[in-house]
C-alpha cells in the first residue's frame, strides 16, 4: 500500500482515513499535481472538509460552487471557475487533496 | 463390392449418423437452456409476427449482413443460396423410386455452381487479405472454405469439363445409401474427390462452426419479442429461486439467498 | 481554433490497421479482498481458479441460451471487426469483437467441444492459464457492452452477453474490477451508487428547491420519502451530485411541477443504475432492482419512473419485471401485489423521457423555445437505451420519443450522421463500468468515433450542443470533450434543455 507522508493511500492516492490528513499532505498531494494551493483552493477544501464532517459525504458540485460564490463572489461560484482552480475536477481532486474519500458511482 | 465402397458406404452412414445425433443433442440443448432475460436487440420487433419477419429476413435474405458488409452479404449470400440451389439438383440422385418430374427439371440448377465459387473464392480472399479477418481465422477456418471449394470445382469439372463419371453407377451407389441396397460407386478420382469432402461436412456439423446454421434460430437477440414491460419472462431457475426463497410479504424482503 | 483551419474529418473512421497488443496491459485496479467479500464472492484469487472458473462457465452456459448458442454458432465472418468503438479508436486486434468473444471462445473450445480437446491448434482452442487470464481481465474491461456489434451480427452474436458472462466468471474465482464492485457495495448498504447518505441528499434537495425559486419564482419541490406520492422517481444518483447531471434533475422537477403528478424521491431507493448488470450477475442486479421494487411498496405510489441513465434504462425496461414483477403479466405473489398498486393505465415503468413526451402530446406543456435559441442541438443516442429498451410501445420509440421532447423545447436540432446514430449509435466511451479513472486512456480512444461525428456536426451544422439521456455518456462526455478540442460544457441532459425553456406556473396563478 503507498503512503504519503507515513500515512496510508489507496492506489489511486486518496487517503484511507479521513483522520490521517494534514495541511501538509495535501501540498505534498497537490505539489505531485503540479499545482501551487492558493487561498481559493483552500476555501474549497475548508468547505468540503466542513461539509464532510456534518453530512459524512462530500457536497454535490452545484452545493460547492453555491457556498464558494458565498465567499468569494459571485464571478468564482461556478464549475468552470473550479474546474481551473482543480483540472481534474473539484469533486475528485478537491476531495483528495482534502483528505476524503473518492466519490464514486457514475461522476 | 470392392473395400472403397464399402468404405464410402460407411462413411456416409457415420456421417450421417453423427448429423443427426450431434444436432439433435446441440438442438435440444439449445432449446433446454433457458434464456433468463430479455436481450432483443434493436431494431426489435414488439410483435410475434414481427419477430417472424425479422427472422425471415435474415434467413433469406441475410439482411444484416447486407448492412454490415456489401461484399462479404455478396460474397455469402450468394454462396449460400448456390448451396441450396445445388441441393436440390443432387436431390434426382438420392430419390428412390419414381422420380418426380419437378426434379428432372432441376438440371439447369447446375450454373448455380459459379456464384457458388464465386462466393467462396471471395470469402477466402477475404480471409486472406483482411488484416482483420485474417487475425481472426484459425486453420480450421481456411479448410472449410476449402473443401467446399473442392466440392464445387470437382462438381464443376465433371459436370462442365466432359469428365462425367458413369452416372447410372452414381444414381445406383446414391439411391442404395437410401434404400440400403448398396451397389458399386464410381471410382474416378475426381468424384470420390467430390464426395469425401461432403461426407466429412455432414459429419463435423454438429462439431464445428457450421452450427450457425441452427444458432441463428436460437439466438435470444433475435428472436424474441420485445415485450418485457407488458410480460413477465422469467427463467425456470429463476423461478424456482423465487419460490425457494418464501417471499416474505410482510417485511418486503426475500429470504434465504 | 477557427472553423475553417479544422481539417475536414470523415464522417466514418478510416478503419485502422492492426496494431497488436497496442492495448495491453493489465487492466483497471482490481476490487480488494473487502469489496469482494461484500457482494459474496471469494476475497482473492482462488487456488484451484481454473478449475472453478471452466466449472462456473460450464454453469454459466447452462442457464444463458445466449452464452451457449454465441459460443457455438460464430463463424468468424469478420464483419463485427470494424464496429467497436474501442477497436476503431485503438487498433488492438483484440478489442474487435469476434476476436474479444474468441478470448472465451477458445477457453470453450479446448474444454467443452470434442474439435478443441483433441485438435486444439486446428480450431484455436487454447487452456484457460495464466496469461489467458490476464487478457481476460485486461480485455473483457475494454468493452462496454454497448452492443453495437450485435446489431451488426449476422446471427445475433452479443458480445455483451459474453463479456458479463466472463466478468462473472472472474469474479467466481475472485478476480474483480474494483469500480464497478465497490459502487455494489455501497448500493447495497446506502442505497445509490455514490455513497450518499439520506441528510445529505436531502440538504442537496433543499438547496435546488430554493435555487429554483430564486431563478424562476416558482415554488417547484423535489420530494423526498414522501408516501402515498402518484409517482416514485429513481433515477441515477450522478444527478444528484454531478455536473451537468444536476440540471437534468431540475427538468424533472419543473415537469413534474407543472404536471400536477405528485411525485416523490426515495432515500431507500436514491439510485436507478444497476452495476450488477456489467458483472453479469443475476442475483446482485436483482438485489438492486429489490430495492426499487421495496421503495414503490413502501411509498405506496401508483407508478414508477425511471430518470435519465442508460443503462438503468436497460434493466428497467427490460429486466425488472423479470426480475422483480414490477410490470404486468407476471402471476406470483409479488407481481400481483404491485398490480393492485400500480396504475395500469400506465405502463411499468415509464421513463421520464416517455412521461415528458406524453404530456407534450396532450398539450400540458408550454415551452418558450427562444430560451434555446444559442444552442444548435444534437442527440447522442445512449447504447443501452438505443439497443437494449424501448419507448413509447411504439416501434423505434427510444429514438423518436427523446428527439420529440427536443424539439419541444428548442428550435434548431440536428442529427449527426447516420451511420453513428439510433440503432448504430456509438459509445460515448465510458459505459459498462469503464468510467473509471484509471482507464481514461482507453475512455479517451473509444470516444473518439463518437467525436468525429460530433465534428462533422459542428462543421456542417454549427452543432454546439450535445444531449444525452445517460448519466455515465454525461460524465464521460464532460471528460473527454476537450481532448477533442470541444468545450466540456456542450453536454447537457435532456431535460436541461426542457428545464431551460419551459414556462413555469406561478404559484399565485394556480
Amino acid at each position: 500500500m503507498a503512503e504519503i507522508l507515513g500515512m496510508e493511500v489507496d492506489e489511486e492516492g486518496y487517503l484511507l482515513k479521513v483522520s490521517d490528513w494534514s495541511i501538509e499532505i495535501a501540498n505534498v498531494m497537490s505539489e505531485e499535481d503540479g499545482i501551487e494551493l492558493s487561498t481559493e483552493h483552500w476555501e474549497v477544501i475548508n468547505f468540503l472538509q466542513s461539509y464532510y464532517k456534518e453530512y459524512e459525504f462530500a457536497p454535490a458540485v452545484r452545493v460547492l460552487t453555491k457556498a464558494i460564490a458565498k465567499k468569494l463572489g459571485n464571478d468564482k461560484g461556478n464549475s468552470r471557475y473550479l474546474y481551473s482552480l482543480f483540472p481534474y475536477g473539484p469533486a475528485k481532486q478537491g476531495c483528495r487533496f482534502a483528505g476524503l474519500p473518492k466519490p464514486t458511482g457514475c461522476v | 463390392m470392392s473395400l472403397i465402397s464399402i468404405f464410402f458406404t460407411l462413411f456416409f452412414y457415420f456421417s450421417v449418423l453423427i448429423f443427426i445425433t450431434g444436432l439433435s443433442y446441440k438442438v435440444v440443448q439449445y432449446w433446454n437452456t433457458p434464456a433468463p432475460l430479455k436481450i432483443p436487440i434493436a431494431p426489435a420487433p414488439l410483435t410475434k409476427s414481427g419477430v417472424f419477419l425479422r427472422l425471415a429476413k435474415e434467413v433469406f435474405l441475410f439482411a444484416t449482413l447486407f448492412k454490415s458488409s456489401k461484399w462479404t452479404w455478396l460474397f455469402g449470400w450468394s454462396f449460400h443460396l448456390a448451396l441450396v440451389l445445388l441441393f436440390f439438383r443432387h436431390l434426382v440422385y438420392f430419390w428412390p423410386g419414381e422420380i418426380p418430374l419437378i426434379l428432372l427439371k432441376t438440371e439447369p440448377l447446375k450454373y448455380a455452381a459459379y456464384p457458388l465459387i464465386f462466393g467462396l473464392i471471395g470469402l477466402l480472399g477475404r480471409r486472406i487479405f483482411v488484416d482483420r479477418v485474417r487475425y481472426i481465422s484459425a486453420p480450421s477456418d481456411y479448410l472449410m472454405l476449402l473443401l467446399i471449394i473442392l466440392i464445387g470445382a470437382s462438381g464443376m469439372l465433371m459436370t462442365f469439363a466432359n469428365n462425367h463419371p458413369n452416372m447410372l453407377l452414381v444414381k445406383n451407389f446414391a439411391e442404395g445409401l437410401i434404400t440400403f441396397q448398396w451397389s458399386e460407386l464410381p471410382k474416378e478420382a475426381i468424384f470420390l474427390a467430390h464426395i469425401f469432402p461432403v461426407f466429412f461436412l455432414i459429419a463435423i456439423f454438429p462439431i464445428s462452426k457450421l452450427l450457425h446454421g441452427p444458432g441463428i434460430f436460437f439466438a435470444p437477440t433475435l428472436n424474441q419479442v420485445d415485450d418485457a414491460r407488458k410480460k413477465r419472462h422469467i427463467s425456470n431457475w429463476a423461478m424456482q429461486k423465487e419460490k425457494n426463497t418464501k417471499i416474505d410479504l410482510d417485511h418486503n424482503q426475500d429470504k434465504g439467498s | 481554433m477557427s472553423i475553417n483551419s479544422i481539417e475536414k474529418f470523415p464522417t466514418y473512421l478510416a478503419i485502422p490497421p492492426l496494431k497488436k497488443d497496442s492495448m495491453a496491459g493489465n487492466g483497471p485496479f482490481k476490487a480488494s479482498i473487502e469489496i469482494q467479500k461484500d457482494l459474496g464472492f471469494p476475497g482473492e484469487k482462488v487456488d484451484n481458479w481454473q478449475q472453478v472458473a471452466i466449472n462456473k462457465i460450464a454453469e454459466t452456459k447452462s442457464k444463458y441460451r445466449s452464452v451457449q448458442v454465441f459460443l457455438d454458432s460464430c463463424m468468424k465472418c469478420g464483419v463485427c471487426t470494424d464496429k467497436c468503438h474501442y477497436y476503431l479508436g485503438t487498433a488492438d486486434p483484440k478489442n474487435m469483437p469476434v476476436a474479444r468473444q474468441d478470448l472465451f471462445r477458445s477457453v470453450y473450445r479446448r474444454h467443452f467441444t470434442f474439435a478443441g480437446k483433441y485438435f486444439p491448434k486446428l480450431v484455436g482452442a487454447k487452456d484457460f492459464d495464466e496469461d489467458m487470464l490476464d487478457d481476460w481481465y485486461n480485455y473483457f474491461h475494454q468493452c462496454s457492452q454497448c452492443r453495437r456489434c450485435a446489431v451488426f451480427c449476422p446471427i445475433g452474436i452479443d458480445t455483451a452477453e459474453i463479456s458479463m458472462a466472463a466478468r462473472e466468471i472472474m469474479n467466481a474465482i475472485g478476480v474483480g474490477q474494483k469500480y464497478p464492485n465497490q459502487i455494489l457495495g455501497k448500493i447495497n448498504k446506502i442505497g445509490n451508487n455514490l455513497g450518499m447518505p439520506e441528510p445529505a441528499l436531502r440538504d442537496t434537495l433543499a438547496d435546488l428547491e430554493e435555487e429554483i425559486e430564486e431563478e424562476t419564482g416558482a415554488s417547484v419541490k423535489l420530494p423526498l420519502d414522501i408516501k402515498n406520492s402518484e409517482v416514485l422517481m429513481v433515477t441515477p444518483s450522478a444527478d444528484f451530485f454531478a455536473e451537468p447531471h444536476i440540471d437534468g434533475l431540475i427538468g424533472y422537477a419543473k415537469v413534474f411541477h407543472q404536471s400536477g403528478v405528485s411525485w416523490t424521491l426515495s432515500s431507500y431507493a436514491s439510485e436507478a443504475a444497476n452495476f450488477g448488470m456489467f458483472i453479469g450477475n443475476y442475483d446482485v442486479m436483482r438485489q438492486g432492482a429489490l430495492r426499487i421494487r421495496k421503495a414503490a411498496l413502501d411509498l405506496n405510489v401508483k407508478r414508477v419512473v425511471v430518470g435519465e441513465c442508460g443503462h438503468a434504462w436497460r434493466v428497467a425496461y427490460s429486466f425488472w419485471n423479470t426480475l422483480t414483477g414490477l410490470g404486468s403479466g407476471g402471476s406470483d405473489e409479488y407481481s400481483l401485489k404491485l398490480q393492485n398498486q400500480l396504475d395500469s393505465n400506465y405502463p411499468q415503468p415509464q421513463h421520464m423521457i416517455e412521461f415528458t413526451y406524453d404530456l407534450i402530446q396532450r398539450d400540458k406543456l408550454s415551452f418558450d423555445k427562444s430560451k434555446n435559441d444559442h444552442r444548435v442541438v444534437t442527440f447522442h443516442d445512449s447504447c443501452n437505451v438505443a439497443r437494449g429498451s424501448n419507448m413509447g410501445d411504439i416501434e423505434n420509440g427510444q429514438f423518436i420519443l427523446p428527439r420529440e421532447v427536443i424539439k419541444a423545447a428548442c428550435n434548431n436540432f440536428s442529427d449527426m450522421h447516420k451511420s453513428t446514430i439510433k440503432s448504430a449509435t456509438f459509445c460515448c466511451g465510458g459505459g459498462g463500468g469503464l468510467l473509471t479513472d484509471d482507464l481514461i486512456d482507453l475512455r479517451i480512444k473509444g470516444a473518439k468515433p463518437r467525436m468525429h461525428a460530433l465534428k462533422r456536426s459542428e462543421q456542417d451544422n454549427g452543432v454546439n450542443t450535445l444531449a444525452a439521456i445517460c448519466a455515465i455518456c454525461k460524465s464521460q462526455f464532460s471528460k473527454v470533450l476537450p481532448n477533442y478540442d470541444f468545450d466540456p460544457y456542450m453536454i447537457v441532459s435532456v431535460h436541461q434543455l426542457v428545464s431551460d425553456a419551459i414556462i413555469l406556473t406561478k404559484d399565485s396563478e394556480t
